[in-house]
């Protein structure tokens, strides 16, 4: 019997196509669970949160959803251990449900990704990510090498992280800034950075590390007809790059 | 004109008037008065131009649908045993985003995903090309129109996530008062699961169910709005014809119907769908039971509204946003009305959005409309959605000839080095990535190449397939304003090049015509030239226009009129992705070649302009065209071409300096020694990097193309020519900087 | 110079307003009705007579098919209501208030107001406002809340 990944979807989601069909070309039996039909969520085993704008940002990104009777489940089942991927939504998801970082009670967040610095606007970028934590300090990342440096595009007018100063150090001591951006040598620095980020943070993970948060996509840099720089002659259809994270995250919940 | 105490804000002529008037045999109800002021319309029914447009090709092997339905469909090519085609079309919204640019820009990319949608396409890609007016001054209206309708656009298509794959910029004063926002968005559909845009066979008695926004009273007069000249004077009256978008709502409404396209598919049912757009209810109902053969009943009280007490014709001309309309046997309307109302839970989404039944398919031919019990319509429906004309003078355009024969050559050879900093930095030529990050250009994540890093963008559409589709637009107002004819014959040979240049093959056209007044005859005949030079120049490719559009009266107050704007988009389709042309130089010591850019002409052309030379558009060499776009296409499914760009602004030099560029960007910090003159005049043409010498020089032979080598990839970062030398970074840097201060 | 204080409500269907009350409400707290309006803060060097209509030819803040605006007597949320404010708030005007700026204005700030109303009619009661703003109206890594 294998591990059920639901895809959960929300109105105004809008990334739920390619992270299902990536979760699937990687290996993962997953599922697309609508917010019409939360109860069903019971019977997953993982969840992955796509990008969008669910219930169109309203209040706040992630805001309305954080209370979504979906989350509710999602909620329960990462307390009971069970794996939560979410991506740019889907991160801000997470850290309005107070799952990431995870050091206060649920639903009461303690960060946030808001609007990108230095001008609040969207902005569509390629980027790299690079773990800033053990591989295995995460179940989701346990799978990647601890040099892995993982291409992505950044595509978000909220990618920001912010925190209180009392809060950034206790994300940083507390080992919860799992990626940061990076250039492609794997080089960390402010140029990096596309939206001024707090710490240079692309993802956080809770303190179990059960629940990763993370604001790029990778999922649209995942087949090798998506990079630019692809070898001549590699077949299109086979995933790669931002697909090992995905990789990674079903090796996971297959364990 | 209607006296406007009866019927205010309707712009129906007093010979119009007459003609509904016999027609009917007596009055006109209010709400037929502003029904056909609506359908009447230039916008919604092309009466100047419908007679010209016949001139353009429309048909070929590679059409799946041509013009007539809400768009057409290029053939794409098959997959796991179904054929797949590429629904394409192309709108206009020039006077909404002049007015209310933000919302007038958004609601542009809302209509023409609708458009693409009710084919029963998965909506794949937008592009937008634009025309702005001068934007230095930071407090100018062109600058905050500028800004606006980019933001626009850009919240629309992210927020539905449709990625943006091509599109372009150009500003200059002639849009000052009189800005350009044209809309292309594509679509994927398996042939055999089209849906057409009228109702099929036996439709008599099925429901007519409307779907979306709740209809409100803002936005009432859009089809007349656009078919009017903009006048200071109305400013507040022409806000209030702009609508209000909702991507949010057209996110769910877009997910929900790819569900009842799979319900019916299931099912085995055919039905009628349409998007609502210029003309409200009565525009989409009239025409998807006309066009069907049928009439139609319907009644205005079921309408799903926003606020009650609205008048009849409101609520049956208005243009709310996010509205869909079907034709379905009645025993399958509550299905579908499930998965709208419940699975996809319309009405918590927005007020009041909704599927509700209003009415149902005739077989008798009238359009009849219902209000509290009473009629306020009833007319034969032929008479209502048949085609107008207004037969109107023009007088013929004549392309700018120069009166002296010798022009100075001082941007060839080696004075072509020091002015491409100037070039580069044109703002026609500069880069448009300020503008077009603020684009989602990769959600679906079916992006092979995203918008800017080549010349056309690419996707790979159909999962688990290798078919790749490519996408190009293109339109030089400057070559426009003096040769309406050949500036046509160039957009498409253009765009036609763009997409050839990643290794696609051009398989359809699409064309938005956008003109001043077609009363005035000058204004309406470099319309009818360019009609002459859209006709010609895909004939002569052998391309066919699938969909497209017209807006005319586009002049300000002083009844000057933009510069002529035939803008067109190419498809191209891809038989594998691998085969993708990928941007940039990739080895060092590779030779360079060029093909086409023969003709020196320089009107139109960012040099000219810098230079201030005066000169005749160049016109394309359509032999030569052919056997260059035959040379490219076999040396690239050989996979002998490395790098290809298309050349068109800032000339052949420039198309060198962006595949620098590119290759920079990519991680190679390459460069270029040229041997021969590469200047800055904007025939078409293609620059090459070739991976097999030998090998393209034979194919070269075989197709009777002439490619000039040009020089070599360096492997110094710098461009040399003519004894000169620049660093690609400083060039990058000029090229890079312009726009960043209109768009940061 | 003097602060004013103008509100933009919308004339049409709020959505977000309505989201908002069927979320509260789904957590137990007794809201009836409620009001979202954005708040501008402004400092003003002009004849307030015309205040308003300077703020409604600001086409980036103000759209007639959409807006109504309202001033209000004072710079502070009225009862029943709160205000939510960026933490990292500027007051560049330009930022806000796009390419032309409102006459006039030399500052301005912006916060989203909720107004809450109890199954009477009344303005809500302060621990209603403040469940409501601790629960879902605020986030304190990046907002503060007045009321």
């Amino acid at each position: 019997m294998s591990a059920r990944i639901a895809v959960v979807l929300f109105p105004g989601t809008n990334s739920e196509d390619e992270t299902l069909r990536l979760l699937r070309d990687c290996g993962g039996d997953a599922e697309l669970v609508h917010w019409s039909r939360p109860a069903e969520l019971r019977d997953f085993d993982a969840y992955v949160l796509p990008g969008g704008f669910a219930y169109e940002d309203r209040i706040r990104a992630g805001a309305i959803a954080a209370h979504d009777p979906a989350m509710d489940e999602v909620i329960a089942g990462a307390q009971r251990g069970k794996l939560v991927l979410g991506i740019c939504n889907g991160a801000q998801i997470l850290l309005e449900a107070g799952l990431v970082p995870g050091t206060a009670p649920a639903r009461r967040p303690t960060a946030a990704f808001t609007h990108n610095g230095p001008i609040p606007h969207f902005v569509c970028r390629h980027v790299y990510v690079k773990l800033a934590i053990d591989p295995s300090r995460c179940a989701i990342t346990r799978a990647l090498s601890p040099a892995a440096i993982i291409p992505a595009w950044t595509a978000n007018g909220e990618g920001r992280l912010a925190a209180t100063p009392e809060h950034l150090d206790e994300i940083a001591g507390g080992g919860h800034l799992a990626f940061v951006y990076a250039h492609a040598d794997g080089r960390v620095d402010a140029r990096a950075n596309p939206n001024e980020s707090a710490r240079g943070c692309a993802g956080l993970v809770n303190r179990e590390g059960n629940v990763l948060a993370l604001m790029p996509h990778p999922e649209r840099d995942a087949w090798n007809f998506n990079h630019l720089d692809r070898p001549a002659g590699a077949d299109p259809l086979t995933p790669s790059g931002g697909a090992e994270l995905f990789r990674s995250f079903v090796a996971a919940v297959r364990a | 004109m209607v006296d406007q105490r009866s019927a205010p804000g309707v712009a129906l002529r007093d010979d119009e008037v007459r003609r509904i008037r016999e027609r009917l045999g007596r009055e006109p109800s209010i709400v037929e008065l502003h029904a056909f002021d609506a359908q009447w319309s230039e916008h919604c029914s092309y009466k100047s131009s419908r007679h010209h447009l016949k001139r353009l090709p429309t048909q070929g092997p590679d059409v799946v649908l041509g013009p007539g339905e809400d768009s057409g469909i290029v053939h794409l090519g098959e997959h796991g045993g179904r054929r797949y085609g590429v629904v394409v079309a192309h709108e206009s919204h020039n006077h909404p985003s002049q007015v209310v640019p933000f919302e007038g820009a958004a609601t542009g990319i809302g209509g023409i995903v609708r458009d693409v949608l009710c084919m029963g396409a998965e909506v794949i890609a937008v592009a937008d090309p634009l025309r702005f007016g001068r934007v230095e001054h930071p407090e100018s209206h062109q600058r905050y129109v500028a800004r606006s309708a980019v933001d626009g656009i850009a919240a629309y298509g992210n927020a539905i996530g449709v990625p943006n794959l091509a599109g372009d910029a150009y500003f200059d004063e002639g849009f000052d008062d009189n800005c350009l926002v044209n809309v292309v968005a594509l679509g994927i559909v398996a042939e055999d699961e089209i849906v057409h845009s009228f109702a099929p066979e036996n439709a008599a008695g099925w429901d007519l169910l409307l779907v979306g926004k709740a209809t409100d009273p803002s936005g009432f007069g859009g089809a007349s709005f656009s078919s009017l000249s903009l006048d200071a004077a109305d400013e507040q009256a022409n806000k209030g014809a702009v609508q209000v978008p909702d991507p949010f709502l057209k996110n769910v409404l877009m997910r929900a119907t790819y569900r009842v396209f799979a319900a019916l598919r299931e099912r085995g049912i055919v039905p009628g769908f349409k998007d609502l757009g210029a003309g409200g209810i009565m525009g989409c109902s009239a025409e998807l039971a006309a066009s069907g053969g049928y009439g139609a009943d319907i009644n205005l009280d079921e309408v799903n509204v926003a606020v009650e007490g609205m008048a009849p014709e409101v609520i049956a001309v208005g243009e709310t946003q996010e509205r869909l309309l079907w034709a379905l046997p009645p025993d399958v309307t509550p299905a579908v009305v499930r998965i709208y109302n419940e699975e996809f839970t319309l009405p918590q989404v927005a007020f009041n959005a909704r599927a509700t039944i209003v009415g149902r398919i005739t077989e008798e031919k009238k359009y009849v409309l219902r209000h509290r019990g009473r009629i306020v319509m009833d007319v034969d429906v032929d008479f209502l959605t048949g085609a107008i004309r207004d037969e109107l003078p023009y007088q013929p355009a004549e392309g700018f000839a120069p009166a002296e024969a010798a022009r100075p050559r001082a941007d060839l050879g080696a004075e072509a080095l020091p002015l491409l900093e100037r070039v580069l930095a044109h703002r026609d030529v500069c880069s448009r990535e300020p503008l077009y990050r603020r684009y989602d250009a990769v959600v679906r994540g079916a992006t092979v190449i995203p918008r800017g890093y080549a010349d056309a963008g690419v996707l790979a559409p159909v999962r688990g397939s290798r078919l790749g589709v490519a996408l190009a637009v293109a339109g030089n107002p400057r070559c426009g304003r003096l040769d309406p004819r050949r500036a046509a014959e160039l957009a498409v040979a253009t765009a036609a090049c763009r997409v050839a240049a990643v290794g696609a093959r051009p398989a359809g056209l699409t064309d938005c015509l956008n003109f001043g007044n077609p009363r005035n005859p000058a204004q309406y005949g470099e319309f009818v030239a360019a009609v002459d030079g859209l006709a010609r120049a895909a004939g002569e490719l052998g391309l066919a226009f699938v969909s497209g559009n017209v807006s005319l009266y586009n002049e300000s107050e002083s009844g000057k009129a933009i510069p002529a704007s035939a803008i067109v988009a190419c498809i191209g389709t891809i038989g594998d992705v691998a085969r993708t042309i990928t941007p940039g130089f990739k080895r060092p010591g590779a030779p360079i070649f060029l093909l086409g850019n023969r003709a020196p002409e320089r009107g139109g052309s960012a040099i000219a302009e810098l230079l201030g030379i005066d000169d005749a558009v160049p016109a394309p060499s359509y032999a030569a065209l052919r056997a260059e776009l035959a040379l490219l296409r076999r040396a690239s499914e050989e996979g002998i071409v490395a790098a290809c760009t298309a050349i068109a602004g800032g000339g052949a030099l420039v198309a060198v300096a962006k595949t620098a560029f590119a290759a920079h960007r990519a991680g190679r910090r390459l460069g270029v020694t040229l041997d021969q003159p590469c200047g800055f005049h904007e025939a078409p043409g293609f620059v090459l990097e070739v991976a097999d010498e030998a090998r393209f020089a034979a194919l070269a032979r075989e197709c009777g193309a002439v490619a000039r080598r040009a020089g070599a990839v360096a492997e110094m970062p710098c461009i040399a020519a003519g004894g000169e030398r620049r660093e690609v970074d400083e060039l990058m840097d000029c090229w890079s900087r312009p726009l960043e201060e209109i768009y940061p | 110079m003097r602060p004013a204080a103008a509100a933009i409500g919308l004339r049409i269907p709020d959505n977000a307003a309505y989201t908002a009350l069927v979320t509260l409400r789904r957590l137990g707290i007794a809201v009836e009705r409620l009001e979202r309006n954005e708040i501008w803060v402004f400092d003003d060097d002009g004849d307030p007579a015309t205040l308003a209509s300077r703020v409604e030819a600001n086409e980036t803040v103000f759209n007639p098919n959409k807006h109504r605006l309202a001033l209000l007597e004072s710079t502070a949320p009225r009862a029943g209501e709160a205000w939510i404010g960026e933490l990292d708030a500027h007051d560049e005007v330009r930022e806000h208030l796009g390419g032309k700026g409102i006459e006039g204005i030399r500052r301005a700030r912006r916060y989203v107001a909720w107004r809450l109303f109890d199954r009477h009619g009344s303005p809500a009661a302060r621990e209603t406002v403040a469940a409501a703003v601790n629960r879902l109206l605020c986030n304190p890594a990046i907002e503060e809340a007045i009321f």
